[in-house]
């Protein structure tokens, strides 16, 4: 993945001098980033850098007020965020988002939902209009199930389940849409060492079989440097910094927005 | 126990999704579809037609509630205007001569495009606002039928449904409760097919957290309007059958507010969203009034009750109001989850715990 710097890649997401603000809250201010097709980019940040903001702007909850975000091409700053879906794109959430009164396997099944033709006369005419359907998108809904390793709580409702396993289910879900690209949210907050390491896994082998690029929210540094190819630093809702993780996170800058000032920064 | 999981393995996704992938669900359900429909040959006249055809009608008509409050999650108080809007459309376009099949339908859409153009409100309000706005539905509704007599027909006035026949079956006597029996079985197997399809996967996802419903790709927007669209077409149908195989005349005190509160209570007491709670819950609404009506009234002429006339007349009523808050301490759930918690403990028997 990383090394082929030589070569230069298309981008598959640019942002242009996005800015969002709340009131007198400026959130994130003229930010520019572009990320490759096939990369992990990882975005970092002290807390309420603007690094959820940013991800929410790209998916349509928050439209930036200023800026242009150009997925593919295709402009998408102004998209309601089940359009931006349907473009491709796919993300988890900070604070698990799944369906409660739902099973894994209907939380799964409703990742394939842009690629499915729900309708109610479908499911009047159930055997004639809608098993055919339903059973060919179980069919590749399974195959992410078992990539992921989820085929024991296949039919536990998604509430009794530990939060390790439920991120992995909400990452199964985002997957199953087949997206091209993929935000993930912070995916291991308040998980211990062991679910990281495997999230890490489960990450890196979903990019290679699907052949994701993935913009990466995380605050374990350890992982950050590990598995992205990039990064950029937000603090206060601006850059401070980006290229190489390692290079990235020894900014003076960084460093300082992170432990605050020293007297000689290493 | 006949009634186990043991040797059942599902070996294709097909009957993995069954509507009853357990046996012995399927063979509960098949019984109870054959008693219905031998009900007439094995039971009284007067059961039949006095209390499983109202309770088959109110059935549907919880099962459409229930599939816009339950699995859609979207409050409505004014259901018995869409069953209003139904039945008078239903008998204005038969008396219209409309072919019944035709007018069924008819007076479905006309129950749906209005249903939805009140359910629109739900686009930007919920909860108990929600509530609010679809109890504006009940009154402007209710308003016009009784004020506009090309409705009702003048004011107080009784409107009596044409003769009209079903697939060249003239709809009479046992055929009533046939019709019922089909529109029931039609809609109980349309909200199973709803819970197992994308669609109605869909409609959870907006119920549960529309946010993450948009993010991978449902318009909250458009599923919300189109659970008022469906739930209202089914429960229009419904109005239309209850007035042509049970009313046979329609006023408009049939479908006031005090009916809309019912259903809820059907809807509530048998289980949100679940399609076994309609039943249980529209059988003890409908029913268990009248059973303790006639069980109070036996015993006072038994002349073990020795009370007044009028207390004698209130007791089934505290009796049911008692009986509502009982169930709903035990299983704030609804009756569908005690049928569930039996359900699941014969089905892992003779051990305790399991999963189902």
């Amino acid at each position: 993945m990383s090394e082929n710097d030589s070569v230069t890649r298309e981008p598959i997401l640019v942002c242009d001098q996005v800015s969002r603000w709340f009131g007198g809250l400026q959130a994130t201010k003229s930010i520019s980033l572009s990320i490759e097709r096939g990369e992990i980019f990882g975005l970092v940040g002290p807390n309420g850098s603007g690094k959820t903001t940013l991800v929410n702007a790209i998916t349509g909850f928050y439209p930036p007020q200023e800026g242009r975000i150009e997925f593919e091409g295709n402009p998408i700053q102004h998209l309601k965020p089940y359009r931006v879906a349907a473009h491709g794109i796919a993300r988890t959430f900070q604070n698990v988002a799944l369906f409660r009164g739902m099973s894994v396997l209907d939380n799964i099944l409703l990742g394939r939902h842009i690629l499915m033709r729900p309708s109610a006369i479908a499911s009047l005419f159930y055997w004639w209009m809608a098993q055919k359907e339903e059973i060919a998108h179980r069919r590749k809904a399974e195959e992410i199930i078992d990539l992921l390793q989820l085929e024991s709580v296949r039919n536990e409702s998604v509430d009794v389940l530990p939060l390790g396993l439920q991120k992995r289910v909400e990452l199964a879900r985002a997957l199953c849409a087949e997206p091209r690209f993929l935000i993930l949210d912070e995916p291991m907050a308040g998980m211990n060492q062991e679910e990281k390491e495997y999230m890490v896994r489960f990450i890196l082998d979903a990019q290679e079989a699907l052949g994701l690029s993935i913009l990466l929210i995380e605050h374990h540094m350890d992982v950050v440097t590990a598995i992205c190819d990039r990064l950029m630093v937000l603090n206060n809702g601006q850059k401070i910094a980006a290229g190489k993780p390692q290079d990235a996170i020894n900014e003076p800058a960084v460093v300082a927005a992170y432990i605050g000032k020293t007297d000689h920064a290493a | 126990m006949f009634y186990r999981l043991t040797g059942v393995y599902q070996t294709d996704y097909a009957k993995d999704r069954a509507l009853w992938p357990i046996p012995t669900d399927r063979w509960i359900a098949l019984l109870l579809l054959a008693i219905a429909i031998a009900a007439p040959f094995i039971f009284q006249v007067h059961y039949v037609a006095n209390y499983m055809l109202p309770w088959l009608i109110w059935s549907s008509a919880a099962l459409a509630l229930t599939l816009l409050m339950g699995v859609a999650g979207q409050l409505h108080f004014g259901f018995a205007a869409v069953m209003a809007i139904g039945a008078y459309s239903s008998i204005h376009l038969a008396r219209f001569g409309v072919p019944f099949e035709l007018a069924l339908l008819g007076a479905g859409l006309i129950s749906a495009v209005i249903g939805s153009i009140f359910g629109a409100a739900a686009l930007r309000v919920k909860g108990l606002y929600l509530v609010m706005a679809t109890l504006a539905m009940q009154y402007l509704v209710d308003w016009v039928i009784v004020n506009v007599p090309a409705i009702s027909g003048g004011a107080q006035a009784t409107l009596r449904t044409p003769d009209v026949s079903f697939l060249f079956i003239p709809l009479e006597s046992v055929w009533l409760y046939y019709m019922a029996l089909l529109w029931t079985v039609v809609v109980t197997l349309f909200v199973l097919n709803i819970k197992r399809s994308s669609y109605g996967r869909a409609l959870v996802a907006v119920r549960d957290k529309d946010y993450a419903a948009s993010i991978i790709g449902v318009s909250p927007f458009r599923y919300k309007l189109s659970a008022f669209f469906t739930s209202s077409f089914i429960g229009g149908i419904s109005g239309a059958i209850l007035a042509f195989c049970y009313y046979q005349a329609v006023t408009p005190e049939q479908f006031g507010f005090h009916v809309s509160i019912q259903l809820v209570a059907m809807v509530l007491v048998g289980g949100l969203g679940s399609v076994v709670g309609a039943y249980l819950g529209a059988g003890f609404v409908l029913l268990l009034p009248m059973i303790l009506t006639n069980f109070v009234a036996g015993l006072g002429a038994m002349g073990i009750l020795n009370v007044s006339a009028s207390l004698l007349a209130h007791i089934p009523l505290m009796a049911y109001g008692a009986l509502i808050i009982v169930f709903l301490l035990a299983e704030p759930l609804g009756l569908a989850k005690i049928y569930d918690n039996t359900r699941k403990y014969f089905l892992v028997w003779p051990f305790r715990h399991g999963q189902s």
